[in-house]
């Protein structure tokens, strides 16, 4: 099955997946808020997230997770989108926003424009 | 309206009132957009003559049109005011995420009037406009200031998408050295506008909003952007030497062809080895950051490990090797790193910062200013006694306080005006104009002084990108620096960086513009587009008092040559270059643009 490894050494932050989705399913329309892709950032590390199912209320295990010396936020890295994190949901019409991998067979845009190697799409 | 959001907030600050404007579209056709309309207005709205540092001088944050539309390497913000420093327009390009989220946020424009009577941050969250008292961010450096207001926001998912654009303890106490630092770490790269925002008494700007940009026509734009970022692969200088140490990677180019300026400009026996990008990578262990929609991503990230300097930060760029390093005399990375560090937190420029100490270290050496005046003992190549002037400066104690006023008024105090090593009031960029006449001609002419970033010259001269120049020979120099000061207003213009002109000729980005802004441009009407802005800024820079006696070189490069290296014997020969760039641009013999040029560019009632 077709998946997208992301590989978080590589990314640079630059942004350009979210900009590629949102002109790829909103037509001639550039918003990252309306992508499906969202580049968080903690400690100058950038973590490319990609939109996974909505839930309707949020979980109770939210944790901290320590590679080295720094604390992550693993809410910041979950893909579902909650009550408690705004992201993936289209701010017009609150409809919540799924990855579909732009459509059968896969060629996500966001592979496409990625210039860094953090993003790439494998089949296993 | 195409890449444009066409709205402008306007904001009194001694009234403590905003509104909402519509961009007049006959402008943004003439001029552009970003450092075009941004000048336009500026100079219809701002008497020449005022005082930089008066309430009636304002501050204009405006992003150009294809910015944040995905457009490669569409990112620059430029924040266009009277210079403190310079007494010149200045135009700053922002990089990183500000400009983008200005977008998003929902306006190409913020102007700035007045001047508060408390401390303030501007805040333009999901569309609420607000003064926010900042009594309690006043002294913080620009890297606090960004954490507390972030925590301050209450919401880390608000905080983590809001960016900010904040001067340091530098520009609060007005030092014509200030510059302000977006998105923690990145200095905006022109002195003088720290202070300006410094005497408004805005602390910040934070941006965050959810605007949608409309693209003219989606499915050609990817193309163009796929096609583009190819070409920039293919390109050795932007997907190898760039992407992997930055502009750091110019030193040893530099070094080479003896350009590279040691102590004061004065020619020195310093090592490549403990500057080169071999010491860089044993130095640093370097991380990409790039701006927004940059596949480049020439920011390079570390850990300063230093004993004065803990923290995360910035590996120097060629900018900081330059200037606070080698014509400092300073040969030691991890020092270099952690002024430019310091620099960054504090608000300081750079390139001004570093120009000002190496003045200063020069009188030191003619025993105009003794160590003892000083406290410090500042000298050529000690590189500890550097970074305690720096933070003295910036906080304006002690003896510190004179080193703060800037390079020329230091080396005008003591009656030696020769120490000093710029042009209009700021200090060189890190490029020796003896040894790169064409370089050298642009520092002399530039508007906003010297500095490399406004013509690009270097990008044959040097690096032969495109031709194959001799960087000693002025033969075409004229016209070589014509082309890239027009060519990079308009991509400062349009909001493009101008770097990877390194990789992508101009004519290249016709299409994506074009397909982005649904506009029908050629390369002939973008140039003139360009040479219109040139134009229109020399001529601010004339009523404000400057002429054709400021455009020269400081007489060491005309009367010395370089004693030593591979530039052995090279004085600039900028007197003779100097005539036929004015007949190129079309202006009198004392350097003012003639009325008939006036008229082909549209600008005769400005």
């Amino acid at each position: 099955m077709a998946r997208i490894k992301i590989d978080h050494d590589k990314c640079t932050g630059c942004r350009h997946c979210e900009i590629a989705c949102s002109l790829n399913h909103v037509q001639n329309t550039a918003n990252p808020r309306r992508a499906r892709i969202r580049v968080m950032r903690d400690h100058n590390r950038y973590y490319p997230v990609i939109a996974g199912p909505f839930v309707d209320a949020a979980c109770t295990s939210k944790v901290f997770v320590e590679i080295g010396d720094l604390q992550y936020d693993m809410c910041a890295v979950c893909r579902a989108s909650c009550p408690e994190k705004p992201y993936f949901i289209e701010a017009e019409t609150d409809i919540p926003l799924k990855c579909d991998f732009c459509g059968i067979p896969p060629s996500p845009s966001c592979v496409r424009w990625c210039n860094s190697g953090a993003l790439e799409l494998v089949d296993d | 309206m195409n890449g444009w959001i066409g709205r402008c907030l306007r904001v009194n600050l001694t009234e403590g009132k905003h509104s909402i404007e519509k961009i007049d579209p006959g402008l943004m056709e003439r001029f552009l957009g970003g450092r075009g309309l941004g000048v336009k207005i500026f100079s219809d709205e701002v008497d020449p003559q005022t005082d930089p540092l008066a309430p009636d001088n304002k501050l204009i944050f405006i992003s150009g049109p294809l910015v944040g539309t995905g457009a490669l390497t569409g990112a620059s913000c430029n924040v266009i005011t009277k210079s403190s420093l310079t007494g010149t327009l200045a135009c700053a390009k922002m990089r990183g995420h500000f400009g983008a989220e200005l977008k998003f946020a929902g306006f190409d424009m913020v102007i700035i009037e007045g001047r508060a009577e408390a401390p303030v941050i501007l805040s333009i969250i999901d569309n609420k406009v607000k003064l926010v008292p900042a009594l309690e961010y006043w002294g913080r450096t620009t890297v606090d200031t960004e954490s507390l207001f972030k925590k301050n926001l209450g919401n880390q998912w608000i905080s983590r998408e809001t960016f900010l654009a904040a001067i340091g303890p530098a520009g609060e106490r007005l030092l014509p050295l200030a510059n302000i630092v977006n998105d923690r770490f990145l200095s905006v790269g022109c002195a003088g506008i720290g202070a300006v925002m410094g005497s408004k008494n805005l602390k910040a700007l934070a941006v965050k909003g959810q605007h949608s940009l409309q693209v003219a026509d989606g499915n050609r734009f990817v193309q163009v952007v796929n096609s583009l970022i190819n070409k920039l692969n293919s390109s050795p200088l932007t997907s190898q030497s760039m992407s992997q140490w930055g502009t750091a990677f110019l030193v040893g180019l530099c070094y080479q062809k003896g350009m590279l300026p040691q102590n004061n400009f004065r020619g020195g026996t310093l090592s490549l080895k403990n500057i080169g990008t071999e010491a860089l990578n044993s130095a640093f262990r370097l991380r990409s950051r790039a701006c927004f929609a940059c596949p480049v991503a020439c920011i390079k990230k570390t850990d300063v490990k230093h004993p004065t300097f803990e923290g995360r930060g910035m590996v120097p760029t060629y900018l900081a090797i330059g200037s606070l390093g080698v014509n400092c005399g300073v040969s030691d990375l991890s020092i270099i790193g952690t002024a430019n560090m310091l620099c960054a937190e504090m608000g300081l420029d750079p390139v001004a910062t570093g120009g000002t100490l190496a003045t200063a270290m020069e009188l030191v050496e003619q025993k105009a200013l003794t160590p003892e005046e000083l406290k410090i003992d500042l000298r050529f190549g000690n590189g500890e006694a550097m970074l305690d002037a720096i933070r003295l400066m910036a906080t304006k104690g002690g003896h510190g306080k004179r080193l703060g006023q800037g390079g020329k008024a230091l080396a005008d105090s003591f009656e030696r005006p020769e120490t000093f090593m710029g042009v209009k009031g700021l200090p060189l960029a890190p490029f020796d104009p003896r040894a790169i006449q064409g370089l050298g001609l642009h520092f002399a002419t530039s508007n906003y002084g010297p500095n490399h970033l406004y013509g690009n010259t270097f990008i044959d001269e040097l690096l032969n990108a495109h031709e194959i120049l001799d960087p000693w020979d002025i033969k075409g120099k004229p016209q070589l620096v014509k082309d890239y000061q027009d060519t990079t207003a308009v991509m400062d213009s349009l909001g493009l960086c101008s770097w990877p002109l390194m990789g992508l000729k101009f004519k290249n980005y016709v299409p994506m513009v074009n397909s982005c802004l649904g506009t029908s441009h050629n390369t002939d009407d973008l140039f003139l587009m360009g040479e219109r802005i040139w134009n229109l800024e020399r001529m601010f820079n004339m009523k404000a008092g400057f002429s054709d006696a400021d455009d020269c070189l400081p007489d060491r490069f005309i009367n010395e040559p370089i004693e030593e290296g591979p530039g052995v014997g090279q004085v600039s020969r900028i007197t003779e270059m100097l005539p036929e760039y004015y007949r190129l641009r079309g202006w009198s013999d004392t350097g003012e643009p003639l009325p008939e040029t006036l008229r082909t560019l549209g600008l005769e009632n400005s």
